[in-house]
């Protein structure tokens, strides 16, 4: 009879609690998108929009025995191609165009790693199965992350019932909101993909940079607790994970840079010593998703920015201070 | 919906045809109602990167090109010219009035747009591509600006030098990254 009783309070617990089964399926889909997204080929064209802004973009991706391979081709606005190989990124910019330094595809490829992510910040999100929808005409699966607190945006995830591929990912403010939006409008899955659709097509200035470096800015690593400025405010979950020097090739003024993340969302400060008469952000700003708080002291610019909610960098922001001794 | 058909849509949208493709897509649009709502994605996708603010509400052109279609007596080539000139411009007067209201825009289209907006992109020459049809469902963007809202150029400059640095650097929010740079410098 206690056994009875034991089964009968399991299956109300697990009756009472659906978000039990969708979190873990939900998870696995999640767990297949991150694969199929490194093994699969497809050939396709996605929109990336924000606000206003929208840009399309062809991808082409081929996976083998020698690695992946993949190449992006910007279709509206600044023509330029992408190419990505296992560990070197090429930029190609339009004849004419200085390749400006700042200009720096990640070198981290297609989204593969948001279940690791969200792994590391599952106190912070919840994560569900949403409703099935048609994405460039592919039958899709939504994934639903929404946050616990209103200091972090959430995302729905579409991902193809059938191969795994993520075709749409919404970032969602907390009012569910899209704030930005990349969708397949057209994708060709488990082709093959011949050498030639790999090759660049643009004649023009190329920059190549291995994956492995961080940018073409001197970097210096610093010690995580060397740092004389203090952020006294944080949201919960979020935690210094690098932290930086480097000397902008502009104007040779140094800068220190912290970033804080809660495995999914993160934010940076920017502690840039102020070495001539310069204007600098005061109080708050956006554009598209991205929030940024600017203010001055001693004697330098201090920037918080990231893709989380104004509240957020402006009670980060406000919260800094700055310590004579390190 | 072929790729032609789409072809002759957007041109459609741009009033780019002549009379015999005038014609065709004419005909098209009388007979085939996927045609009329690829027309109407196409309009508003047009709009919306030409910086023309719309209306989320649905205002259905296909209705009015319907009936424009069917108050003609007789479909002829020299009558189809003439009047398809009135519906060509019609929805695009019609959107640009709507100026003060917001966004609602088909993803699927605009990317359908920008593909046949740019000459050097060989994705239609791609059979496999080619026959996926785009069928999304429409999406309202917040309007949250494509620039900082500082003042002063310096300001902004800055503001984008760290935010790409953020991005390279803490991966932003992952999902996004990829196409936010390789995006980031559209429009300037």
């Amino acid at each position: 009879m206690k056994k009875v009783f034991q089964i009968v309070l399991s299956c109300s617990a697990l009756l009472l609690s659906p978000n039990i089964f969708a979190d873990t399926e939900a998870m696995q889909v999640l767990e297949r998108m991150g694969v199929v997204a490194k093994q699969l080929n497809y050939d396709g064209i996605f929109s990336y929009q924000t606000g206003n802004k929208l840009q399309s973009i062809r991808i082409i991706h081929r996976a083998d025995q020698q690695g992946e391979v993949e190449r992006l081709i910007s279709l509206n606005g600044v023509a330029r191609e992408v190419i990505r190989t296992n560990d070197m990124v090429t930029c190609i910019y339009p004849e004419g165009k200085p390749v400006q330094e700042n200009h720096r595809p990640l070198g981290r490829g297609f989204p593969t790693d948001l279940l690791r992510r969200l792994s590391s910040a599952a106190a912070y999100y919840q994560t569900s199965l949403g409703k099935e929808e048609r994405v460039a005409a592919h039958h899709t699966q939504e994934i639903v992350v929404t946050p616990v607190d209103n200091y972090r945006y959430g995302y729905s995830l579409w991902v193809d019932k059938e191969n795994d591929l993520l075709l749409q990912s919404d970032l969602l403010d907390d009012q569910g909101n899209v704030l930005e939006s990349f969708s397949f409008s057209s994708v060709s899955m488990g082709l093959d993909i011949p050498e030639q659709s790999l090759k660049p097509e643009m004649q023009g200035n190329e920059m190549s940079w291995n994956r492995t470096e961080h940018g073409m800015n001197a970097v210096k690593m610093v010690p995580k607790h060397n740092s004389r400025w203090q952020v006294t405010w944080l949201p919960e979950g979020f935690n210094l994970v690098t932290q930086q020097n480097r000397f902008k090739a502009r104007n040779g003024a140094a800068v220190e840079q912290q970033v804080y993340s809660d495995g999914l969302s993160s934010v940076s400060i920017f502690f840039e010593k102020i070495r001539a008469r310069h204007s600098h952000l005061h109080g708050s700003s956006k554009m598209g998703a991205a929030n940024a708080f600017g203010t001055i002291m001693n004697a330098h610019f201090i920037t918080v920015v990231g893709e989380v909610p104004s509240r957020t960098v402006d009670k980060m922001g406000n919260s800094i201070r700055y310590s004579e001794s390190e | 919906m072929t790729v032609n058909q789409n072809e002759l849509l957007s041109a459609l949208v741009d009033g780019e045809l002549q009379d015999s493709e005038l014609d065709s897509v004419l005909q098209l649009l009388h007979t085939n109602e996927q045609a009329r709502n690829q027309l109407q994605r196409y309009q508003r996708a047009s709009d919306v990167l030409n910086d023309h603010n719309l209306s989320h509400h649905q205002i259905d052109l296909t209705d009015r090109i319907s009936a424009a279609l069917q108050n003609e007596a007789e479909f002829t080539v020299s009558t189809a010219s003439k009047k398809s000139a009135q519906i060509i411009t019609f929805p695009t007067q019609f959107w640009k009035q709507a100026a003060s209201m917001a966004v609602a825009a088909s993803i699927g289209a605009l990317a359908v747009v920008g593909v046949m907006t740019q000459p050097q992109n060989q994705i239609i020459q791609n059979p496999q591509m080619a026959s996926v049809e785009v069928e999304t469902s429409p999406m309202v963007i917040a309007q949250t600006g494509k620039r900082w809202t500082v003042e002063e150029q310096e300001v902004e400059e800055r503001l984008n030098s760290y935010l790409v640095d953020h991005n390279e650097y803490a991966g932003a929010s992952g999902v996004f990254s990829y196409a936010r740079v390789v995006s980031y410098d559209l429009g300037q």
